[in-house]
């Protein structure tokens, strides 16, 4: 049986009264690109630092490629590459500099090192800028270093804590290309992200994890299943219909109604049962409809729906 | 780890922290906050005292002239010129390093605690060697300063470097992203050493209790090596000068590797 590229068992993490960590178990095989969502304090960036062997567990076991993350630290991190959660490279070293220390850190052989460290800029359209300081880097600039940083040795486990979190869509693109390729090339890669959409695209599996434990762990498709009931029915009309909200309200099947832009989003068990009443209303209010789609439950549904957002904030309906 | 494993790791550190060392340079020499704390400080520090001793006002130091009187400070310079620029810069780096978050890069590489803290180590010991050649050179040229054995001078420069700059990495290893709380921490230690330690006051000349004390402070076995170098005379010894001062750096990195490691759980 291979060995997992991470294996957690019963991880926990407390500092003082606070329990950051409880009881957390997965097992991400090699290979994989396995998103780790949740909400801001969940956990997911204690787990990054305890699996990369930064912070120390207070209880539980974490396993890298078989190595123990505590007691084999090194051995482990030689495996893997970390693209932390804020893009700190050295802003009073060039690019080139940059990526150069990262190698010598890692141990990275000279035979090679350079021929990659410029097949790696240019990957992430940052050679032209190899000799200048990344003080002047854009964000997204800085981002790509950043990642190309932590690729530099050739990881087979690579962290990634946020990855394309506020970025300019050109650096979006190439970073998203560039964990695609990754996957392809078998390298397992560990994924947080605020991102849904991203996760829902890139994530072969995903985990939610809320207050410190983990409330889901399955592929992205899998997990919206299990929330069938969270369909629903988009319409954009030909103008803006605020007073036909009483007849919208008296359609059957239809829990709630909200307005997402220039459109009416009706979320139903049984969007067969929704679609003629909608066109009879139109037909009656002399509208016209424009665009209409059935949507199943996203991964965001899910996501709101197993951390509770959906009870502490907007999911309350809007007329009705 | 194994032992086969902590052999094979030794020569990867070694690097790793030579790395570190280079890194540190490249960013860290010349920043103002440095060059205040190591370099105007100790020369500011040395002016007080020569003016004291032109004027008559400070402990007489040997020597008929003024030039010769003011020559004869130079070994005192030396050692607090060594003291402040080997721990001014990870004092600095280090807090800078966590706040800017390159810190997690340093702490998450495949290298052990101990690369780490000699890395940081090594860049103050260099810069130190470095800016105490100044004074050094000063002394030769302009106040007629002879050197009896300069291999124990450099000795003495090059240990006392290590000395003072594991002491600056280990004060770092407080968990804050604040240079002046580190600083604060550093000068309520340096500033003692220098009354305490031989440096312009001579040992003998020191209170009993004074004495007593002086024995704790790595300055005094600094002070008291490079006046060896200079003239050959020792108030203690200077084989015992260099033991002591290797224990100093072995404790320094020792206990710094423990902080390090502990205020990171």
């Amino acid at each position: 049986m291979p060995v997992p590229a991470i294996e957690v068992q019963s991880l926990s993490k407390r500092y003082g009264q606070i329990q950051a960590l409880d009881s957390v178990s997965f097992s991400v095989p090699e290979g994989e690109t396995f998103g780790y969502l949740g909400p801001n304090g969940a956990g997911k960036t204690t787990t990054i630092r305890i699996l990369t062997g930064i912070t120390l567990p207070t209880g539980g076991t974490a396993r890298i490629f078989g190595h123990d993350i505590i007691r084999e630290t090194i051995e482990s991190r030689r495996h893997m590459g970390i693209v932390h959660e804020t893009s700190n490279v050295y802003d009073d070293l060039t690019a080139w500099q940059n990526l150069i220390f990262t190698a010598e850190l890692y141990h990275v052989e000279r035979a090679g090192r350079d021929e990659w460290a410029k097949e790696l800029l240019e990957t992430f359209d940052l050679f032209a800028r190899k000799d200048d300081l990344a003080h002047g880097f854009s964000k997204g600039m800085k981002r790509r270093l950043t990642l190309a940083m932590g690729l530099i040795n050739h990881p087979r486990l690579l962290f990634m804590d946020e990855p394309t979190s506020g970025l300019d869509v050109q650096s979006n693109l190439i970073i998203r290309r560039v964990i695609r390729e990754l996957a392809g090339e078998g390298v397992t890669v560990f994924l947080t992200t605020h991102n849904i959409e991203e996760a829902n695209l890139t994530c072969d599996r995903v985990a939610i994890i809320d207050h410190g434990k983990i409330a889901a762990i399955d592929s992205p498709e899998r997990l919206k299943k299990t929330i069938q009931s969270v369909q629903s029915v988009e319409v954009g009309f030909d103008r803006q219909v605020p007073e036909i909200k009483d007849g919208l309200m008296n359609i059957p099947t239809v829990n709630e109604v909200r307005k997402e832009g220039d459109k009416i989003r009706f979320f139903t068990e049984d969007p067969s049962a929704v679609l003629p009443a909608i066109i009879a209303y139109a037909e009656r209010e002399h509208l016209r409809v424009l665009s209409l789609t059935t949507c199943g439950p996203s991964l965001e549904d899910v996501f709101i729906r197993l951390t509770g957002l959906d009870t502490e904030n907007d999911r309350r309906p809007l007329w009705k | 780890m194994e032992m086969r494993a902590r052999l094979r790791q030794v020569p990867l550190d070694l690097s790793a922290a030579w790395a570190i060392a280079r890194k540190d340079m490249i960013i860290y020499y010349l920043r103002p906050n440095i060059i205040v704390s190591g370099i105007l400080f100790p020369l500011f520090m040395f002016l007080a005292f020569a003016i004291g001793t032109i004027g008559g006002s400070a402990p007489p130091t040997g020597g008929t002239s003024e030039i010769a009187q003011l020559g004869a400070l130079i070994p005192g310079l030396l050692a607090i010129t060594v003291l402040f620029s080997a721990s001014s810069i990870e004092p600095v780096s280090i807090p800078i390093e966590r706040r800017m978050k390159t810190f997690d890069r340093l702490i998450s590489a495949p290298i052990s605690l101990q690369a780490l803290v000699l890395g940081e180590s090594i860049s103050g010991t260099l810069y130190s060697v470095g800016i105490a050649l100044i004074p050094l050179v000063i002394g030769v040229l302009f106040f007629g300063n002879q050197i009896l054995s300069p291999v124990v001078l450099l000795l003495a420069l090059f240990l006392s470097s290590l000395c003072f700059s594991s002491m600056g990495t280990l004060v770092a290893s407080y968990p804050t992203e604040n240079v002046g709380e580190v600083m604060s921490i550093l000068n309520l230690i340096r500033f003692p050493l220098i009354f305490l330690s031989g440096v312009f006051i001579p040992l003998s000349s020191l209170p009993g209790w004074g004495q007593a004390v002086a024995f704790f402070s790595p300055l005094t076995y600094t002070s008291d090596l490079i006046r060896f170098g200079y003239n050959g005379a020792s108030h203690i010894s200077p084989i015992l000068d260099i033991l002591v001062l290797a224990a100093f750096i072995i404790g320094f990195q020792a206990f710094g590797n423990y902080l390090y490691r502990k205020f990171n759980e």
